[in-house]
C-alpha cells in the first residue's frame, strides 16, 4: 500500500477547500440578479465539495498515472486531488477558451483525457463509464484501476446496480466510491432508500462493501488503499461508502431550509479536526498551518486570475468540436 | 403467574462493514439481515411473554425498519415496542446512551446485536442487568452464535422469572488499561501494536503486534483471542487470563485465524497467565493500543501503562443453560412420552457456554 503522508493529505485538503471557498466568493460576486444562474462571470449552477475532501484525498493518494476517475456533478475535490490542472479547470468553470473543454463544458463537465478524469451532471452516469475504462485496462493487461464516484442518492439509479453487476461478472478493476453526505439535494436517505448502506448493497453482488464512518481521511486512505491494491492484483471490484459531510448547500444559492442538522455542521468540518490530530502527533506546527494556507491562497488566486484574463470563446467557436 | 417483563435491545447499525471485507474475507451482515434478526428475536421474546421492548434508536435504518414491521399483523405476538428518545451521533455514544436509558428504566435484560466492540460499550453501564449477545459483527469472540428466536425465548424466560438468573448467568471478565490519568477497558482482548495509525481500526497486519492480553481464549475463536486459543485455552469463567508476547523472530510459531479468511503464522516469545486482580506494567513506546480487535488509542511518546484483569464485566446470560433450565421446568405427562422421546427434559445435560472448550 502507498506510504501514508499525513502532511501531503492535509495540504491537499486545504488546497481543495481554499479553491471551493474562492469559487463560492467569485460565483456570487457579480451574480445579479442573485437568482439568475446565467448571470455573472461564472455561469450555470455550482456544486461545491467543501466537507467532502477526505473522500477525494484518501482515494487519490493511491492513484498513479493512467488510473481513471469518473466524478459526479460535485467534482472539484476529485479533479484537484487527481492532478487536473487548476488553471485549465478554473478557466473551464469561467467558460474561457483556455479551459479543459475550451469553455464549453463548465463546472459539471470537466474532461481531462491526460489524467483520465471526467465528470457529468447526469446522476450515476460515471459508473458505467468507469466499468468501460476498467475493462480497457483489464484487456490491455495493465494494472491501472478506474474509480467511479457517486453520491448516496445516485445509488438508487439503475446505472449503479447495472455497473456493480457488470463489474462483478467481469471481475473488473474498478472501485466504486459512494459519498454519503446524508442529502440527495434535499431528500434524506431514509425517505428514498431501502437498505441504508450501499456497502450492504455491494454484498448482494458478491463485491466487498466497506463503510467508512466519521469522514475520516486516514480511514478512507486505508480502505481505498486496500481496495485499489486488490483491484490492481486482479482480485476485482470493491465498494467503499464514506459517511461524509456536505458543509454547504447542494448548489450555491441553496437556503437549506430542509436541513435540520445545519446548526452543528461547522463543528463537523473534517479539516480543523485533522489539523488537531496532526498537531497532537507532532506532525504539524502552527507555522506550517499558516504556510500551507498561504501556498493554497496563492495557487488558487493565480488560477482565478488565469481564468479571468483568458479570452472568451468567439461565436464561431460554437461550430467547432461538434459531432452533428 | 409470570411477572411483567421489559427487555432492552441494542443493534449496532455500523457493525460488520469495516475494511476487513476487503483485507480479509469478513462476512457482510446487512441492515436487512439485522432487522430480520430482530424480528426473530421479537418473536421469541413475545412467545416467552415479555410485555415491553425498549430499543435503541439509530440513523442506520435498523430502528426504522423494526418500527415499520411492528405495525403489521405478522407482529401481533410481539411485545409492545418503544424506542429510546435519544440524539443520534453516529458514534458508539449512541449505544452507551441507550444502555444508560435502559438501566434507568430498570429493564430485566438487554439483548445486544453486534460484535465484540459493541458489547464492550456495556462495561460499567449495564450493571447487574443480564446481557444476551447475538453475533452481527466480524470477529465475534464474545457474542453467541445462537439463533435469535431462541435467544428471545431464553431472555424471555429469564425476564419473566421462569428461570433462575443465578443459575444461567455469569459475570464477564474485563481487561483494564490505565496510564495513570485515563483508563479504558476491553471485554475480550487488548493488544499493543507498533505504529501510530488508528484509521479504520481493524487489525490484519500481525507484523505490528507486540503484546496481546486476553480475558479468555477459546480454541474455536476467531480474532486475536484465537492466538491464545491455539496456545493455551482459557475459559470465560476461569479466574485468569493470558498475556502473550509476540516476536516475529521467535522460532515458536503459532497458526492463528486472526480474522475471517485470514490465517497467520505468528512468532510467540512468551505466554503468561494473568490472575484476576493482579496488575502488569507494560512499556508502550510510541505505539497503538487496540481494544477488542480495534485500534483505539495511540501513544506518540514512550510511556508505561498498567494492564489488569478484573471480574467486573457485564452479567452474561448463558442461553444454552437458560433453555436447559426452562426445559427442566416443563411439565410433560410421562405417559405421552415414548422410550425414544426427544422431550427436552430427557436429554442429557450438555456443556454450557464458558464451562467447556468444546
Amino acid at each position: 500500500m502507498t506510504e501514508l503522508d499525513r502532511l501531503a493529505m492535509y495540504r491537499q485538503m486545504v488546497r481543495i477547500r481554499q479553491y471551493e471557498a474562492r469559487i463560492m466568493q467569485e460565483y456570487h460576486a457579480d451574480k445579479s440578479p442573485a437568482w439568475d444562474i446565467g448571470a455573472g462571470l461564472i455561469p450555470g449552477e455550482m456544486h461545491l465539495s467543501a466537507g467532502q475532501e477526505p473522500a477525494a484525498v484518501g482515494v487519490c493518494a493511491h492513484l498513479k498515472k493512467g488510473d481513471a476517475i469518473t466524478a459526479p456533478h460535485r467534482p472539484h475535490h476529485f479533479a484537484l486531488a487527481h492532478g487536473v490542472d487548476m488553471n485549465k479547470m478554473t478557466a473551464e468553470i469561467y467558460g474561457r477558451e483556455t479551459g479543459l473543454c475550451r469553455g464549453k463544458g463548465g463546472h459539471m463537465h470537466l474532461f481531462d483525457p491526460d489524467n483520465h478524469f471526467s465528470c457529468s451532471g447526469i446522476i450515476a452516469q460515471g459508473l458505467p463509464v468507469a466499468c468501460g475504462q476498467a475493462l480497457a485496462f483489464q484487456r490491455k493487461g495493465t494494472d491501472n484501476v478506474a474509480v467511479a464516484v457517486a453520491g448516496e442518492g445516485a445509488a438508487n439509479q439503475g446505472a449503479f446496480h447495472e455497473s456493480l453487476n457488470l463489474a462483478a461478472v467481469w471481475n473488473l478493476p474498478v472501485i466504486f466510491v459512494i459519498e454519503d453526505n446524508d442529502w440527495a439535494i434535499s431528500v434524506p436517505r431514509s425517505a428514498s432508500t431501502a437498505g441504508v448502506s450501499n456497502a450492504d448493497r455491494a454484498s448482494g453482488y458478491g463485491i466487498p462493501g466497506v463503510r467508512v464512518e466519521d469522514n475520516d481521511v486516514e480511514a478512507m486512505f486505508e480502505a481505498a488503499g486496500a481496495a485499489i491494491d486488490r483491484a490492481r492484483a486482479g482480485e476485482g471490484p470493491s465498494l467503499i461508502e464514506i459517511h461524509t459531510l456536505r458543509l454547504w448547500g447542494h448548489f450555491e444559492g441553496d437556503a437549506q431550509a430542509y436541513r435540520s442538522e445545519l446548526e452543528t455542521v461547522n463543528e463537523r468540518d473534517p479539516i480543523p479536526k485533522y489539523a488537531a490530530s496532526l498537531q497532537e502527533l507532532g506532525d504539524l506546527t502552527d507555522d506550517q498551518i499558516a504556510d500551507i494556507q498561504a501556498e493554497a491562497d496563492a495557487e488558487v488566486d493565480a488560477a482565478i486570475e488565469f481564468a479571468k484574463s483568458s479570452p472568451e470563446p468567439t461565436a464561431e467557436d460554437a461550430l467547432l468540436h461538434v459531432f452533428a | 403467574m409470570s411477572k411483567v417483563a421489559t427487555v432492552g435491545v441494542i443493534a449496532n447499525p455500523a457493525s460488520s462493514r469495516d475494511v476487513r471485507r476487503i483485507v480479509a474475507r469478513g462476512p457482510a451482515t446487512t441492515a436487512n439481515d439485522k432487522i430480520n434478526m430482530l424480528v426473530r428475536l421479537m418473536e421469541g421474546l413475545g412467545g416467552a411473554g415479555v410485555n415491553t421492548v425498549i430499543s435503541m434508536s439509530d440513523a442506520g435504518g435498523i430502528a426504522a425498519g423494526l418500527a415499520g414491521l411492528s405495525t403489521r399483523k405478522s407482529a401481533s405476538n410481539w411485545p409492545v415496542l418503544h424506542f429510546v428518545d435519544q440524539e443520534i451521533t453516529h458514534t458508539p455514544t449512541d449505544t452507551v446512551t441507550a444502555v444508560e436509558h435502559m438501566a434507568e428504566r430498570g429493564v430485566d435484560a438487554i439483548v445486544v446485536l453486534g460484535g465484540d466492540g459493541t458489547n464492550r460499550l456495556l462495561i460499567g453501564k449495564s450493571g447487574d442487568i443480564p446481557v444476551a449477545s447475538i453475533s452481527s459483527g466480524t470477529n465475534n469472540a464474545f457474542p453467541s452464535r445462537h439463533e435469535p428466536t431462541v435467544v428471545g425465548l431464553a431472555v424471555g424466560f429469564l425476564a419473566t422469572g421462569r428461570v433462575d438468573r443465578q443459575r444461567c448467568s455469569y459475570r464477564a471478565k474485563t481487561l483494564q488499561v490505565s496510564d495513570g490519568s485515563t483508563s479504558t477497558k476491553a471485554l475480550v482482548d487488548m493488544a499493543i501494536l507498533d505504529g501510530d495509525r488508528i484509521a479504520t481500526g481493524a487489525i490484519w497486519d500481525v507484523t505490528s503486534l507486540r503484546e496481546v492480553f486476553l480475558c479468555f481464549a477459546e480454541p474455536h475463536a476467531i480474532g486475536l483471542s484465537s492466538l491464545g486459543g491455539r496456545l493455551r485455552p482459557v475459559c470465560r469463567r476461569d479466574p485468569h487470563g493470558l498475556r502473550i508476547t509476540v516476536d516475529e523472530r521467535s522460532n515458536h510459531r503459532v497458526l492463528a485465524p486472526i480474522a475471517p479468511g485470514l490465517v497467520r503464522d505468528i512468532g510467540v516469545a512468551h505466554v503468561d497467565v494473568m490472575s484476576a486482580g493482579n496488575a502488569v506494567e507494560v512499556d508502550v513506546s510510541s505505539g497503538v493500543i487496540a481494544l477488542d480487535g480495534e485500534r483505539a488509542h495511540r501513544f506518540p511518546e514512550r510511556r508505561s501503562v498498567t494492564v489488569s484483569l478484573d471480574l467486573d464485566g457485564p452479567i452474561v446470560l448463558d442461553v444454552q443453560r437458560a433453555m436447559q433450565l426452562a426445559a427442566e421446568g416443563q411439565q410433560v405427562e410421562e405417559h405421552n412420552a415414548r422410550p425414544h422421546t426427544t422431550d427436552p427434559s430427557q436429554t442429557h445435560p450438555t456443556n454450557h457456554e464458558g464451562e467447556s472448550n468444546d
